[in-house]
């Protein structure tokens, strides 16, 4: 096992929003902006190398037919742990980031890297691939939010980037806009995968 | 039956580690949550009752109205004298969240400024309600209500001049009703 493979994977080959299909309810929510995209992802980030070091820690004394309901406790406790220490003691960062709290909890990537990977590997190489599999789902929702944003609001980052005259396409903050943004984005990268992979 | 009694156990073991610890974590973080929402509270009524910096704030017990959890009326001196205006701090039922908010007004019931102390609206959507565009200072949505009537302050798409959010029209109505009411409900019961 090479970690830079563990820690590349989660961006490319093995994208959980792109290629695995994981978190796609936190993805429509927040990628109606590249901010809030950004804030989402290194919120999930920071929940998915504890949650992974964690359930890998105690994956040893964790019986196999119970560790679903495990894991999930532990990550649900973690995340409102999370969320109240942040509250208290830093309330700036808790009014731009509390909003993606609750919805980091039922993010599938975090269960879903617990159970196929951290329950079965050491804490080192858990934690890289909460690493890789965070900075991806970052860079997926950023990609989405750009999309998002500057179609369906006429901005990135909050800057305007057409004129005035511009008027947003408001399906594009909906729902069906951000459908059709993660099916263009796939549709795109297995384009890109028979280009790179045809060995003639 | 030896497995579901361990399984029990661990899952009994899981459950009180992880109660015993949120309830730790709460227990110490609890206090800090409300002494910061009493100095936003605080804060609030200060920039709504800009006034009334100087003196002093005080809430008053009037009929509430549901929704409403406090009504305060604003002085500009310390020892209650030279009444500036009123605020009113209500919740109403947004699109996802109950929203918080406090609006400020003079004697003649005319708007000074709103504020919104709490929502957990959509994200991109009702959030905008407590956006602020680039080149601006304050959140536009709320700016616009600053010297309207408060007690008939109404939604464009209800025949009013408060321009809704697109794509948020609950937002925008949950918040301009409960100013709205509660405005009416308070000069109501000063004017008896």
């Amino acid at each position: 096992m090479k970690v830079s493979q563990e820690l590349v994977k989660g961006i490319y080959s093995s994208n959980p929003v792109f290629r695995l299909m994981l978190g796609l309810c936190p993805t429509l929510a927040v990628t109606s902006s590249v901010n809030n995209a950004i804030g989402m992802g290194g919120a999930a980030t920071f929940v998915l190398l504890s949650s992974n070091l964690v359930v890998s820690l105690i994956r040893k004394v964790t019986p196999a037919k119970i560790r679903i309901p495990v894991y999930i406790t532990v990550i649900a406790t973690f995340v409102t742990i999370v969320d109240l220490i942040m509250a208290g003691f830093f309330p700036d960062l808790h009014k731009s980031l509390g909003i993606f709290i609750p919805l980091i909890v039922v993010n599938c990537i975090i269960l879903g890297r617990a159970e196929a990977f951290a329950s079965k590997n050491n804490t080192f190489y858990s934690l890289v691939d909460g690493l890789g599999m965070g900075i991806g789902f970052t860079l997926a929702l950023v990609s989405i939010a750009t999309f998002r944003e500057i179609l369906g609001n006429g901005t990135w980052l909050g800057i305007p980037v057409f004129g005035s005259a511009f008027k947003p396409a408001l399906l594009m903050i909906l729902n069906p806009g951000a459908f059709f943004t993660i099916g263009l984005i796939i549709a795109f990268l297995n384009w890109l995968d028979t280009k790179t992979a045809s060995p003639s | 039956m030896k497995d579901i009694l361990r399984f029990g156990f661990t899952l009994l073991l899981v459950a009180v580690i992880a109660a015993g610890s949120l309830s730790w974590v709460n227990s110490i973080t609890k206090p800090k949550i409300l002494e910061i929402q009493a100095n936003n509270l605080q804060q609030g009524l200060s920039k709504v009752l800009p006034g009334a910096k100087d003196g002093v704030i005080v809430s008053v017990p009037y009929a509430s109205n549901p929704g409403v959890i406090q009504y305060y009326r604003g002085y500009a001196q310390k020892d209650s004298t030279d009444l500036v205006g009123y605020a009113c701090l209500v919740d109403s039922k947004g699109y996802s969240s109950t929203i918080r908010t406090l609006v400020g007004m003079d004697t003649t019931g005319t708007i000074l400024a709103i504020e919104i102390l709490f929502q957990q609206e959509t994200p991109g959507l009702g959030t905008k309600c407590q956006e602020i565009r680039t080149g601006e200072t304050s959140p536009w949505f709320q700016h616009q209500f600053i010297g309207k009537a408060a007690a008939e302050v109404a939604l464009d798409k209800d025949n009013g001049t408060i321009v809704s959010i697109t794509g948020a029209t609950i937002t925008s109505r949950a918040i301009t009703t409960a100013i709205a009411d509660s405005a009416r409900t308070l000069f109501s019961v000063i004017n008896q």
